[in-house]
């Protein structure tokens, strides 16, 4: 009888290992976020959408200020634009989880591979980050070019403020990725509500000082606020209109680094956690129909 | 026990040969059959309730903030809770009309709809009643909570012009909603980006959250000639806020326009599904799923 020796040792997921995951999932998500259309039709996708959104501000601003008050079109153009990637991380870390377990059904078989999920995951959506971040720099341009929006980036700033944005924001999502294994159904619209949530309290598009008091705590607990304001510095050259604006700099990106230095670990703890439960509780395979 | 009864028949020609009285009881069952699960999702589903009511009410108070923010008169705020009510309608025709025989393929009912003996248009049509039924509580709920919230204040002077007005905007909402359900699914793949991109350019277009006078006389012009959306919430918006919302049109010549649109769209909506159905049954790959 032949008998098969184990190993002394079974290694576990390698740095390659992941990076080979990603680099697949990352092709995965690109064709399948591109490829149900011709490139024109995608482009237009692309384009419409995030520019739609950002005119609705223009021509709400316009009918308002005859043109008047520069500074806030400004404001509401930014963060119109920046918004985009908290849209395109939520949607597509959730999206793609969603659509592996309900809709290619491929959730149970990625987690009895040797690979960890989480690489893939991540790898998955960076179809639509990258996509967001395309909608971002066309709605800026757009500003500059026909609605006088006049960029004086600053870098020492923009690149923390995106770096820590982004690492936040994924965070958030890995988390609501977690959290929609667990529902039985409506999961596809939680993104959407959550980033909807979001964009009323961070001031994305009006000053926090508009929101009833009763919100401000949460505006300013949370990394979105800090991220906008930051990257509004960065990009624009001044902060928001409102009291969040005559902070200095520095203690903008101080607060970007504390809220999201809580956020980050708080999400990815709560994700390990929502995996295990998902996988005792038998959800990873469960079609909801919704 | 069932309602129906089976009447037995001598032979498979007789069994095919259907009298106008039945073939119209059995398309009425159909409307009924395909209304039912979106009015009784009323009850049955109240997460369904929930974000139906949220999503529009955040968009809704996002855009009200922007007008405080720029101090803008009171009767804007008016002008983005009744937007949003109607936004609910257009999510309702985007998600679960244009959208849903791409659903229904998927989740392998759409090759029941093709074999079944009723006519499609009466899926449709059931589709529609009970999507607009169900919506109508969530627009309701928006324009409750957003005028409590906000404190809109409304100047109805001629109700029956703006259930005129409703109805009349509902048949093209609804007739665009069957027209596109044949498209999308001749669109295949695209379902899911063509129901997203219909969304905030739309809304931009449709001037939900702004007079539609504020777009230009071209582009306003366009939009009088295509998108009910518009021209329903034109004219809503002159019936409901008098002297503060000033029309492209008179509201008149808004609901001629509306109901010229809602012919235009059902036979539109009739034609693409008969297309759809040669198709269907010639090629036999409009039932196979993810195509």
């Amino acid at each position: 009888m032949a008998v098969i020796e184990r190993p002394a040792t079974v290694e576990g997921l390698t740095i390659p290992d992941a990076w080979r995951s990603f680099r697949t999932a990352v092709g995965l998500g690109w064709a399948i976020e591109s490829n149900w259309s011709d490139p024109f039709l995608f482009a237009v996708y692309t384009i419409a959408k995030p520019l739609a959104a950002a005119m609705i501000l223009v021509v709400m601003f316009n009918v308002i200020t005859q043109g008047q008050g520069g500074e806030f079109l400004q404001f509401l153009i930014v963060g119109s634009a920046l918004w985009n990637v908290v849209f395109g991380v939520m949607g597509g870390l959730v999206q793609s989880i969603l659509e592996d377990r309900e809709r290619y059904r491929m959730m149970k078989y990625l987690v009895v591979t040797p690979t960890s999920l989480f690489p893939i995951l991540l790898g998955r959506s960076l179809a639509r980050v990258a996509v967001s971040f395309v909608a971002v720099i066309l709605t800026l341009a757009v500003g500059v070019v026909l609605l006088g929006v006049e960029l004086r980036p600053n870098i020492l700033l923009l690149v923390p403020a995106t770096i820590l944005g982004l690492t936040a924001v994924m965070a958030l999502g890995v988390f609501i990725a977690g959290w929609c294994l667990q529902l039985r159904q409506e999961a596809w619209s939680y993104p959407e509500a959550i980033a909807g949530a979001l964009y009323l309290v961070s001031g994305a598009i009006f000053p926090i000082d508009v929101l009833p008091t009763f919100l401000h705590p949460i505006a300013y607990a949370i990394p979105t606020t800090w991220w906008l304001e930051a990257s509004r510095r960065g990009l624009l050259g001044h902060g928001s209109p409102g009291t969040i604006g005559t902070l200095p700099d520095l203690v903008v990106l101080a607060l970007l680094v504390v809220t999201t230095a809580v956020v980050v670990p708080l999400a990815l703890a709560g994700f390990a956690w929502f995996m295990r439960r998902a996988r005792e509780a038998g959800l990873l395979d469960m079609t909801t129909g919704s | 026990m069932s309602g129906y009864r089976a009447t037995p028949a001598s032979g498979p020609r007789e069994a095919a040969e259907w009298s106008n009285r039945r073939i119209v009881a059995m398309n009425l069952r159909a409307i009924v059959g395909r209304a039912y699960p979106r009015v009784i999702g009323l009850t049955r589903e109240p997460s369904w309730i929930f974000f139906e009511i949220l999503l529009p009410f955040l968009a809704v108070s996002a855009f009200v903030f922007v007008y405080r923010a720029l101090d803008a008169p009171e009767e804007f705020v008016g002008f983005v809770v009744l937007g949003g009510a109607m936004t609910a309608f257009w999510l309702n025709v985007v998600w679960m009309m244009a959208a849903q025989f791409y659903w229904e393929k998927d989740q392998g009912n759409l090759e029941l709809y093709f074999t079944a003996p009723m006519h499609l248009m009466s899926v449709l049509a059931g589709m529609a009643i009970g999507g607009l039924v169900m919506t109508s509580s969530r627009a309701l709920a928006v324009i409750g909570i957003g005028s409590l919230l906000y404190g809109v204040s409304y100047n109805v002077q001629d109700p029956l012009a703006l259930v005129a007005v409703f109805v009349l905007t509902m048949i093209p909402l609804y007739g665009m909603g069957m027209l596109f359900a044949s498209l999308f699914l001749l669109w295949g793949r695209e379902a899911f980006h063509l129901a997203q991109l219909l969304q905030e350019p739309i809304y931009l277009l449709g001037g939900v959250n702004f007079p539609l006078r504020a777009l230009g006389p071209t582009v306003a012009g366009i939009v009088l000639a295509t998108l009910p959306l518009g021209v329903g919430l034109d004219a809503m918006r002159q019936v409901v806020f008098p002297g503060a919302a000033e029309g492209i049109l008179p509201v008149g010549a808004e609901m001629a326009i509306l109901a010229a649109m809602g012919v235009v769209f059902l036979v539109g909506a009739r034609l693409a599904l008969g297309y759809l159905e040669t198709l269907a049954r010639r090629e036999g790959r409009l039932t196979l799923r993810w195509q």
